[in-house]
């Protein structure tokens, strides 16, 4: 079910309704069931999926807890590694691997490879990046002995399946989300005015704002060659906005749904685009996954205690991997080594200096590595960005007609703009400093705007297909 | 009581801004994306309203001496009365349910004439790409407040399957909706596999085909533009609306020489149910099935109901005969 669909807006105030009518302790088994039909609304097979995930990882869990050697813990762990990373290796991966490594070697014919890509690519499972993720954080958790094993395995199921986080995410740790999930909560107001304030502008930046961008950057990410160089470098900046406010939006949303439930959900982003270097980009975009590979990968690796020649591996193992958690592509790989390289060559060789007159030409410096590594993150091969790259930098066409919208430039303004002024906080808190004169005139704007003027093609979430 | 005086406001602001969208934003927006709605309130109190797909128009690549409108030829008939069309291409009895709808119980329009195509009833027209952007136009037929329907449109809350879907929905009806024939021609796909006109690569062949998958169906209660035709004819009673159907001319002659009696057979069985079922219900059905020859399908490589100057004529006159006694 997706948040800007119809179903979701009966759903949702359903759902808050009954549970809020609920005696406590019948609550979780609400949000159990509203949580698998959600994800089966999507299809009934993929229930299926998540259910193995969720019962390989309850039990393993339970092995690691109670096994009283390291030997024996640490093959509870691989089994839990070998199954979720299994599972991502054969919904995302396989087709890739048949692709480029099968098939130019002629182990598989191009009939094979089109029957198998076509099943798996139908096949491919919303958001099973996210959940796999989320329980694999929870079996390391146990193993390291920093989280005691839920015995109740519906409970469990609960905190896998959590429906506002769980196909794109934030991704949430057992010993933030697990407790809340259980909490007696007291129906308050204020649950009422959190959520629906970043539901509310969640669904204005991703309807008003990415799906009004997303024509015009197909458009010029399709006519690659007949477009100006002007305009290819404007498509990569709109495509950086559409993804973000994209991301954004979905992110918003989630939390604000969980907050209508009296549940708080980590932030996921906290204005990237006024980073002035790739480590502080990474601290403010989709912070649920760097803070994951930071704890789960980076710090296991040897994290910073390490010497340099492993500490410039281990980062650049961590910035591919998260490449390729996006998609099985080479795109992928290289978004993932150019924030990697940057992101070294920024420890090793920039000064630490933070002169005030040093930041307007790092922010600069940092976005155009940022928007360069944008175009290999939406092109469909590597091929197709270095093409991208070449004709922005030196195409003589007079370029394409693009039909764009002042609405949705101004949309495009006024996110940007209260983005940089939401900077360490939140619309909410925003809002609560406001008189009620402003509080509604933004209400009313954002009402306005979203059933006014949101973009008619209605795309799934960009990170729905990770 | 707080969220109480909340909503209350919140209900306000709502009609508010859904006024201020009325009058400003809708009527570009409808333009552009629902036409027909601006068109049914420009010709709502006319006599008679001809309610078609692109079967009306002339072709566009032909120069005819007279390139006029099946409609506009009706109105020739008959010079003084208001004589208005309604078209959109690709649109059917799904559309012209939710087009009749929208006018108003008191307006002066009482007499329709709605094109009633076989190929419509069919699974690949039931379940054509063409369908998304008519199901996004008919969301603004419905009458909600201007400001839901934008909103419904952008989030997609109509049928908007994709083309994979939709194929897939195509093809289990070819594999699996059973022929009253004997094997092989008990399903469209199996009857398209019978050797006729040589390989795949023979344009007859191609063709033939698709006069097998164009009208290789039977239409039965269940079909989803029987159950429009009888809402529509269900408002009509209620409104009290004199309707003419008007089943359109298909290329018997190619079927025929192409496919064989098995075809025309079971289009003319079709048209016969159809007949049969609207005629009972106590309106007009003109069955124009066999009114033209080949020559006045203008597509020659796709079975379509696009007619010459000629055939035009030949549907205008039918349709004016029968439509002379309901308004004299």
């Amino acid at each position: 079910m997706l948040f800007n669909s119809l179903p979701f807006l009966i759903f949702l105030p359903s759902v808050v309704a009954v549970y809020f009518l609920l005696p406590q302790r019948w609550r979780w088994m609400l949000l159990l069931a509203a949580s698998y039909f959600f994800y089966g609304y999507w299809k009934v097979e993929y229930l299926g999926l998540i259910l193995f995930s969720t019962t390989v990882d309850f039990f393993t869990a339970q092995y690691i807890a109670t096994a009283n050697d390291q030997i024996k813990k640490k093959i509870g762990l691989s089994i839990s590694l070998v199954t979720n990373l299994g599972l991502l290796a054969l919904f995302k991966y396989s087709g890739w691997f048949m692709a480029d490594v099968l098939h130019p070697v002629s182990v598989i014919n191009e009939v094979q490879l089109e029957n198998f890509q076509s099943f798996w690519s139908f096949a491919l499972p919303v958001g099973i990046s996210f959940y796999t993720f989320q329980t694999l954080g929870y079996t390391i958790d146990v193993y390291y002995g920093r989280a005691v094993p839920e015995k109740n395995p519906f409970k469990f199921a609960l905190f896998v399946s959590f429906f506002p986080q769980l196909v794109a995410g934030p991704i949430e740790r057992f010993s933030h989300l697990y407790k809340q999930l259980f909490t007696e909560q007291q129906f308050r107001y204020a649950f009422l005015q959190q959520g629906g304030r970043l539901i509310l502008y969640g669904l204005f930046i991703k309807m008003c704002v990415a799906d009004n961008i997303s024509p015009m950057v197909d458009q010029i990410f399709e006519q690659q060659n007949e477009a100006s160089s002007l305009q290819l470098v404007l498509g990569t900046v709109l495509f950086g906005v559409q993804i973000y406010s994209d991301f954004h939006g979905y992110s918003l949303i989630a939390i604000g749904t969980a907050r209508l439930l009296g549940i708080e959900l980590m932030d996921n982003f906290n204005a990237p685009y006024t980073a002035t270097s790739i480590r502080e980009f990474w601290s403010k975009w989709h912070i649920s996954l760097s803070t994951w590979f930071r704890d789960y990968l980076f710090i296991p690796l040897g994290g910073n205690r390490v010497s340099r020649v492993k500490l410039t591996t281990n980062i650049l193992i961590v910035f591919i991997v998260s490449g390729l958690w996006h998609g099985a592509n080479w795109t992928f790989v290289a978004w993932g080594a150019i924030h990697g390289f940057s992101y070294m060559m920024e420890r090793w060789f920039i000064s630490k200096d933070t002169a005030p007159w040093l930041q307007f030409p790092r922010w600069i410096a940092t976005m155009i590595i940022v928007f360069i590594a944008w175009i290999f993150f939406r092109s469909e091969s590597i091929e197709m960005a270095a093409n991208y790259l070449t004709n922005a930098v030196s195409s003589t066409s007079a370029g394409i007609t693009i039909e764009w919208s002042t609405i949705s430039l101004s949309f495009i303004g006024i996110f940007l703009l209260s983005d940089i002024h939401f900077k360490n906080r939140s619309i909410h808190s925003w809002l609560n400093e406001q008189s009620i004169l402003v509080r509604w005139s933004v209400y009313s704007f954002l009402i306005f705007s979203i059933t006014g003027f949101a973009g008619i093609t209605n795309h799934p979430f960009i990170y729905f297909q990770f | 009581m707080k969220i109480a005086k909340k909503l209350i406001l919140l209900l306000l602001i709502l009609l508010t801004l859904n006024w201020v969208y009325k009058q400003s934003e809708f009527i570009a927006f409808v333009d552009e994306h629902a036409d027909q709605y601006l068109q049914v309130d420009k010709i709502k109190n006319c006599d008679v309203i001809y309610i078609s797909a692109s079967s009306n128009f002339p072709p566009e690549n032909i120069k005819e001496t007279d390139p006029r409108k099946i409609s506009q030829f009706i109105s020739d008939y008959f010079p003084n009365i208001q004589f208005e069309a309604i078209n959109k291409p690709a649109s059917h009895a799904g559309v012209y349910k939710d087009l009749l709808q929208l006018f108003p119980e008191n307006s002066e329009a009482k007499t329709f004439v709605i094109t009633m195509n076989m190929r419509s009833f069919g699974p690949s027209w039931t379940n054509s790409d063409l369908e998304t952007a008519l199901n996004e136009s008919s969301v603004f037929y419905n009458k909600r407040p201007a400001l839901l329907n934008r909103l419904l449109i952008s989030l997609n809350a109509y049928d908007n399957r994709s083309t994979d879907e939709r194929n897939a929905t195509v093809q289990e009806h070819w594999n699996n909706d059973v022929l009253p024939f004997p094997p092989p021609k008990n399903t469209v796909n199996n009857w398209c596999a019978v050797e006729k006109w040589g390989d795949w690569k023979n344009l007859k062949r191609q063709l033939a085909d698709q006069f097998i998958k164009q009208y290789g169906f039977v239409i039965d209660n269940n079909n989803p533009r029987v159950k429009d035709f009888d809402t529509i004819c269900q408002l009509a009673k209620k409104r009290d609306y004199k309707l003419i159907f008007n089943i359109l001319a298909e290329n018997i002659e190619t079927a025929d020489s192409l496919v064989g009696k098995d075809i025309t057979n079971l289009m003319e069985q079709n048209v016969e149910w159809l007949v049969n079922r609207y005629s009972a219900k106590g309106f007009e059905v003109v069955n124009n099935l066999h009114a033209l020859k080949a020559s006045n399908f203008t597509n020659k490589d796709f079975p379509t109901e696009h007619y010459d100057e000629e055939g035009r004529k030949i549907i205008a006159k039918h349709i004016a005969s029968s439509l002379k006694p309901m308004i004299e």
